[in-house]
């Protein structure tokens, strides 16, 4: 039990991925800027990395060690294809809105990053949690850049309004650019205030 | 077998890309017909917009598509044909390259191609946020009841054009080469629409 909260703890906080390893960064710039298109793509990110660390976490003693990281791509791509097929049929809408992006889970270094860090070396419900958290961290993250962006670029949040309709949208916060101030602000936030503490240790 | 030999692991990647494949096939399999059904519906969304046919959800997208739209096969085209008050509108399915991806979209024009009465994007895989911006609805608002002038709308780079009778639209920055090609893919098309209808 210790394990699992202490596991949660470091991927959601203290070794976010975005924040503090700067993985992923490619998504966080280009899905944020609206929050529902954002939130699909993290659900598929959370669940492409914990079935993807389970999976590599059952079938490792069995991969060769040459062919290690191939097998691992295969996996990661097995299940994006999986969430790509279900958004296709299912949510044919947020499938053309994100486009290209889903089948770019497949590079995202988070997926990878869990994989050969931990999956590599722990029991499949451990890999699972493990991949399951280090996708809440990048959800947290992305949820809250693209709240920023959203309600800055078109003032709405999940599309509904809730500026004034005084307020002039900015328009950079839709552009891609802008996803660079927000996230570099919130790693400058983040690094200075609330982990300060364990970086003197 | 040593799990580092080089049968076990040639037959290893054989039989686990074997596994994981099938398994994906098996599902692509079972949701095709969801998949077509979708891009059906997509496809008739486009051209009731293009048409400016107003809809409320999918039901009844699909019910204004079969009452107020025509199909007509003329020299191997399909020919989509509605009417907006008094006046006669045809349409017909475009297909072709952008800088990298087919672009397949919907055009619509009246009865003399005088005029482009509407644009719609069904499908694309340009640069995402740059010439993927054709599908952003500033950009086909534009189309919206221009004047064709000599036979041929302009995509010119510049500041803003809200004229609707001078035969240019603007291009999206950053993306010349996908403006180019919808220049190039409508001027096309828009020759093809006054063959097909017999006017020039």
């Amino acid at each position: 039990m210790n394990d699992l909260s202490n596991i949660a703890k470091k991927n959601i906080l203290k070794e976010n991925q975005i924040l503090i390893q700067v993985l992923g960064i490619c998504s966080t710039l280009a899905v944020t800027n609206n929050l529902r298109n954002t939130l699909i793509m993290a659900v598929g990110v959370t669940l492409v990395t914990a079935l993807s660390s389970m999976t590599v976490s059952i079938i490792k003693d069995y991969i060769p060690r040459t062919i290690r990281m191939m097998v691992e791509t295969l996996i990661i791509a097995f299940y994006v294809i999986i969430v790509d097929i279900i958004l296709r049929a299912y949510l044919p809408e947020v499938s053309k809105a994100l486009g290209p992006y889903v089948g770019l889970i497949i590079t995202n270094c988070i997926i990878m990053g869990r994989a050969e860090a931990f999956a590599q070396a722990n029991k499949p419900i451990l890999s699972f949690w493990d991949g399951f958290t280090a996708g809440l961290g990048y959800t947290l993250v992305l949820l809250t850049v693209a709240f920023i962006r959203e309600l800055l670029g078109f003032g709405t949040v999940f599309g509904i309004r809730v500026m004034p309709s005084s307020f002039t949208p900015w328009t950079i916060m839709v552009m891609a650019p802008s996803a660079f101030f927000v996230v570099a602000i919130l790693i400058w936030i983040v690094k200075s205030k609330l982990i300060k503490g364990s970086e003197k240790k | 077998m040593k799990r580092d030999s080089k049968t076990y692991t040639v037959f290893f990647a054989f039989l686990i890309t074997f596994v994981f494949i099938f398994i994906l096939s098996i599902l692509n399999a079972s949701t095709v017909k969801q998949v077509t059904d979708n891009e059906r519906l997509f496809k008739v969304k486009a051209i009731l917009k293009a048409f400016a046919i107003d809809f409320k959800d999918d039901g009844e997208a699909l019910r204004l598509f079969s009452e107020k739209v025509e199909i007509k096969q003329v020299d191997e085209v399909e020919l989509y044909m509605s009417s907006a008050g008094d006046q006669k509108l045809y349409g017909i399915v475009f297909r072709g390259n952008g800088l990298w991806s087919t672009i397949t979209g919907f055009l619509a024009v009246d009865e003399k191609v005088e005029r482009i009465t509407g644009l719609e994007i069904i499908s694309q895989a340009e640069t995402p946020g740059l010439g993927g911006r054709i599908e952003e609805s500033w950009f086909k608002d534009q189309f919206r009841s221009e004047r064709i002038v000599n036979g041929v709308i302009r995509v010119k780079s510049g500041s803003g054009d809200f004229d609707h009778e001078n035969g240019k639209v603007d291009a999206i920055t950053g993306a010349t080469q996908t403006s180019k090609s919808v220049e190039k893919i409508i001027n096309e098309h828009l020759e093809l629409l006054r063959r097909v209808l017999g006017v020039n």
